[in-house]
């Protein structure tokens, strides 16, 4: 019993919850009454006894093969290059100016979600909110509004999947899910477990990653942004690219730079091990394009995904070009230090 | 059937000593008693509360003990008699005033009752309330049958006004609720008319000589307590022991020496005056023999005072050997059980007085038949809900939150049945006292948030004054008042915000909600049975400063199911429970233990005790399968 306890919720609590390493990914929760996510953190509501635990195998920061992953979902043995297997890398963005100026960058998350509902590709798509005076959380949807209502990065994790638990829970089919590489990790470990794992993933239609290089602790940025003078929801968070070193914090009525040497102090910890920036289990991945305001670069690295971009361009709601040369090597020089860095820190990490 | 407040002198009455108590206060003639419920007290009180409809008496549950003496001291001070009656805790709730009481005196005859709980059977301590008459200089008289406890208590007061000064009665659990026949006598006309003589201040002013005249008072009741017939010798003339003992513990003794056919060999003298200690009739006894025995529930108290006593006059008495909790062959702790006299005497005389028949036959008759039960909160109680969500607002903050508590119902969330959450009980009121400490310490590094819970009856009794502290102060703490609209535990008297008072009338609600917005505090209302959006509230309010207060109001279980019951008809849908898998793992009966949910051993699922199951509905919310189903009834 012991033992088996051990190897169970006890598990997850002791290596990564207890440790301050659990990324709110929130795969773990909205299975079970043991893990719940409130104002952006998972908590250990209760001690679990329960002699299975798909919690432990579906939890990104609990070690596994990555191998697998890649054998699974690209059936190939050896680790692919630096930003994961794909048939196509492009720039895009959306074609409807309604979007762009809600969207992040080039709102082609936002678009492809749309196109997906109302092209019948998916039936519900499990997005991540704006939060109000609590952290942002998922938020199970088909509405346009709702999906708008969505876009725009939140630099902090939302534990999504829970809402994704629920949503197959509760016998949705077709279901979209936008998250982060962490979030895609788990998703896709979600397709090998036990006992009913590669089932209630059947009922995932679409995966769409976001790039990600770390995200930030909602408590301490609230507190940390609270000490600053700014409350409310925000409207917008960014940071424009190199050597600017600063966080763009944008709110109802203010809009204020910070500098990005004290937000990386309220990075989760849990980030650090993470070796994935450009989602490399998804359908599509998506992120910014440097150098161009309004553009975003777009991976896609399934068929399901190709398909899904090719029709949402031909429909006219996307609008896409080539990737310049320069930004693709600059994709790969970050997603290659991302890695290193993971690597380094998981090595530091088991020596201590 | 014969009432306390009617039955005429000289009749047979089959009462229990608390009643007998309240009979013989009646008999004296009081016109005022004052109480604050706690266990094994409260019939004093409520006896009396329901005489008041028959004879022209005041009866009240009074905000706490201190206050209830207070008052009484307030008739006796107007020439009546009182009786103010409470547990062992209250005693100390009342010590400040009756150290002050005793200097000053009295005029009409008042009596404090004190009933004990020895073992702490409903109670957060083991106290020997004895302890203050000496510490005060009053008389103690402590009774060993309910027959005595209403001859003694009526003399009591005679007692009171031959001194001029308060007297204490203890009971302890055992008597008070055991029941006999009692002869009663005649009750008064209930003539005292009060009347406050100017002439006649009560203070503790000048000291000194206050002092020395409750010596004197002292001195002058120890005389008196010589003629006793409260105290009796029985057995042999030259025995080889000799039991000294008071209450209960007496009457085990005297079992124990029937029961091994002792009489020859053990004589017992039983004092049922205990302070002053009766010195002249002591003398009298110890030279009997060289062996003493004490028997006395909680404290070494008469061992105490008769061995020293015994060393004062040692050169009368000799060497003696004493036998008792000093000397370790009685327990020091726990209520004082026959079986361990029988042991004693066995041992003493090397004789068997035949424990296994006695195991066997209990053995026998049990057959396994009870099962293990450990403490638990009624199906329906709000407490059930109100830590639920207090143990839900901890862990989203995760902050390594606590809760700070004190006495009542509640203060079983210790253990699992409210999830453990609570993690300090002292005295009433202690929770948010000890809170107003934590809500201090942020400054050296102190960050986890602390909620202290009291009861509505506790608010009035001993927080308001720890509220206003953390007002004052500005202490970061989150009172929740977990208000069910009763004193449940003690049995459901009336409390300051019930809008009855002790005898029935109405009165004006004191509203803890406006005595809070009063002192500038912000509150909050919540349902303990909307467990979700109570957690939410708790979990905002967590992450405030300053003193918080939010009010978790939901009638007591037990009243409720007076009133009209619950609305809600429960069954577990077998079909969508998962029982032990993963995704649940018994949440219902292993984590939220309603002991209206009840695991089917036999299917592996849940389902509900149908018997014990009130209806309250809230288990739906908890059940991660939506398998527990409510209907209205």
């Amino acid at each position: 019993m012991e033992k088996e306890l051990l190897e169970g919720q006890v598990r997850l609590v002791n290596e990564v919850i207890r440790k301050g390493i659990c990324v709110r990914c929130g795969a773990c929760v909205g299975l079970c009454p043991y893990f719940q996510y409130h104002d952006g953190k998972v908590v250990v509501a209760d001690r679990c006894e329960a002699g299975t635990w798909r919690c432990i195998q579906i939890c990104p920061r609990i070690p596994y093969e990555r191998a697998s992953l890649y054998e699974h979902f690209y059936q190939i043995k050896e680790q692919p290059q630096v930003l994961g297997p794909y048939k196509r890398i492009i720039a895009a963005r959306s074609a409807e100016m309604q979007i762009r100026d809600v969207a992040q960058y080039g709102g082609v998350v936002t678009a492809l979600i749309l196109f997906a509902i109302e092209n019948g590709m998916i039936n519900w798509a499990v997005l991540t909110d704006r939060g109000e005076s609590l952290a942002p959380r998922g938020l199970l949807c088909n509405s346009r509004e709702q999906i708008i209502a969505c876009s725009g990065s939140r630099y902090t994790a939302s534990a999504a999947l829970q809402e994704v638990n629920l949503a197959i829970k509760s016998g949705k089919q077709g279901i979209g899910f936008v998250g982060l590489p962490c979030q895609m990790e788990a998703l896709s470990r979600l397709a090998l477990s036990e006992p009913e794992g590669r089932e209630r993933f059947s009922s995932i239609a679409l995966r769409v990653g976001i790039f990600c290089t770390w995200a930030l602790d909602w408590r301490r940025l609230r507190s940390y942004l609270e000490a600053k003078g700014l409350t409310g929801i925000a409207k917008k968070y960014d940071i424009p690219p190199p050597p600017s070193e600063i966080f763009v914090v944008e709110t109802q009525d203010a809009k204020m730079e910070l500098p990005l040497s004290e937000i990386r102090k309220i990075i989760q910890p849990g980030c650090k091990f993470c070796e994935d920036m450009t989602a490399e289990f998804a359908d599509i991945s998506v992120g910014t394009l440097e150098g161009e305001e309004g553009w975003n670069t777009v991976i896609l690295r399934t068929d399901k995904g190709v398909e899904l971009f090719d029709r949402a361009v031909q429909a006219g709601m996307l609008e896409e070009k080539q990737l310049p040369a320069s930004n693709l090597d600059h994709l790969k020089e970050a997603a290659s230090n991302k890695r290193k860095k993971a690597l380094q820190a998981r090595e530091e990490g088991e020596d201590g | 059937m014969d009432k306390v407040s009617t039955t005429e002198g000289g009749k047979r009455m089959l009462l229990q000593a608390n009643e007998a108590i309240a009979r013989g206060a009646l008999e004296a003639g009081i016109i005022f008693a004052a109480g604050y419920p706690g266990n094994p007290s409260s019939e004093i009180i409520e006896t009396l509360a329901k005489a008041s409809h028959d004879l022209p008496i005041y009866v009240e549950w009074s905000v706490n003990e201190k206050v209830a003496l207070e008052a009484a001291a307030g008739a006796s001070f107007a020439g009546c008699r009182a009786i103010c009656s409470m547990k062992q805790n209250g005693v100390n709730v009342v010590s400040d005033f009756l150290t002050n009481l005793s200097l000053s005196g009295t005029k009409g005859g008042i009596v404090l009752v004190s009933c004990d709980d020895p073992g702490g059977i409903s109670s957060t301590n083991e106290e020997d309330a004895r302890a203050f008459a000496p510490l005060s200089d009053i008389p103690l008289l402590e009774p060993s049958s309910p027959q005595e406890a209403l001859d003694m208590t009526r003399w009591a007061f005679d007692l009171s006004e031959a001194i001029g000064n308060i007297v204490m009665i203890r009971s302890v659990s055992r008597l008070s609720h055991s029941r006999s026949d009692v002869v009663v006598g005649g009750l008064p006309d209930f003539t005292a008319r009060p009347y406050f003589d100017t002439q006649v201040p009560f203070h503790t002013f000048p000291i000194i000589t206050k002092h020395q005249a409750r010596h004197e008072k002292l001195k002058a009741a120890e005389d008196l307590f010589e003629k006793s017939s409260f105290n009796y010798y029985r057995g042999a003339q030259r025995p080889e022991l000799l039991v000294i003992g008071s209450g209960c513990a007496v009457d085990y003794a005297l079992d124990a020496i029937q029961t091994m056919n002792l009489w020859e060999r053990v004589g017992v003298l039983k004092l049922g005056t205990t302070w002053p200690i009766p010195r002249r009739l002591l003398l009298k006894h110890l030279q009997k023999c060289q062996h003493i025995l004490f028997v006395e529930d909680v404290d070494p108290f008469i061992e105490t005072h008769v061995k020293a006593f015994a060393a004062e006059r040692a050169q009368e008495l000799g060497l003696k050997v004493f036998h008792g909790k000093g000397s370790d062959e009685l327990p020091s702790c726990g209520e004082l059980r026959p079986a361990q006299l029988l042991d004693f005497f066995g041992n003493y005389f090397n004789l068997s007085w035949g424990a296994e028949n006695f195991t066997n036959k209990v053995e026998t008759l049990i057959n396994g038949r009870i099962p293990p039960r450990e403490f638990g909160f009624c199906p329906g109680c709000p407490h059930r809900g109100s830590f639920y969500a207090i143990k839900t607002a901890l862990a989203w903050d995760d902050r390594d939150g606590f809760v700070s508590g004190d006495i009542g119902c509640y203060s079983m969330a210790i253990w699992p049945t409210g999830f453990n959450q609570l993690k300090s009980v002292h005295a009433m009121g202690s929770g948010l006292g000890i809170a107003c400490g934590y809500g201090k310490l942020e400054n050296f590094g102190f960050e986890q948030p602390v909620i202290t819970v009291c009861g509505d009856s506790t608010f009035y009794h001993a927080a308001l004054p720890a509220l206003v502290n953390a007002r004052f102060n500005n202490a970061d703490i989150l009172l929740v008042v977990l208000d069910n609209s009763a004193t449940a535990m003690t049995g459901f008297q009336p409390h300051p915000g019930t809008g009855k008072t002790a005898m029935g009338e109405p009165t004006q609600p004191v509203d803890v909600v406006a005595i809070c917005k009063s002192m500038g505090l912000d509150v909050y209302v919540g349902d303990p049975y909307e467990m979700k959006q109570t957690a939410e509230k708790l979990y905002e309010l967590m992450q405030q400063r300053g003193p918080r207060v939010m009010v978790l109001r939901r009638k007591c279980a037990l009243v409720q199911g007076r009133e009209g019951g619950f609305p809600y008809g429960m069954h577990v849908d077998q079909d969508l429970c998962i029982g032990e898998e993963c995704g649940c793992g018994r949440y219902c009966t292993r984590i939220f233990r309603c002991p209206g949910l009840i695991w089917d051993k036999e299917k592996k699922k849940a389902v509900i005790d149908q018997v014990i199951c009130v209806g309250c509905g809230i288990c739906a919310e908890i059940c991660p399968q939506g398998a527990i189903k409510k209907e209205l009834k």
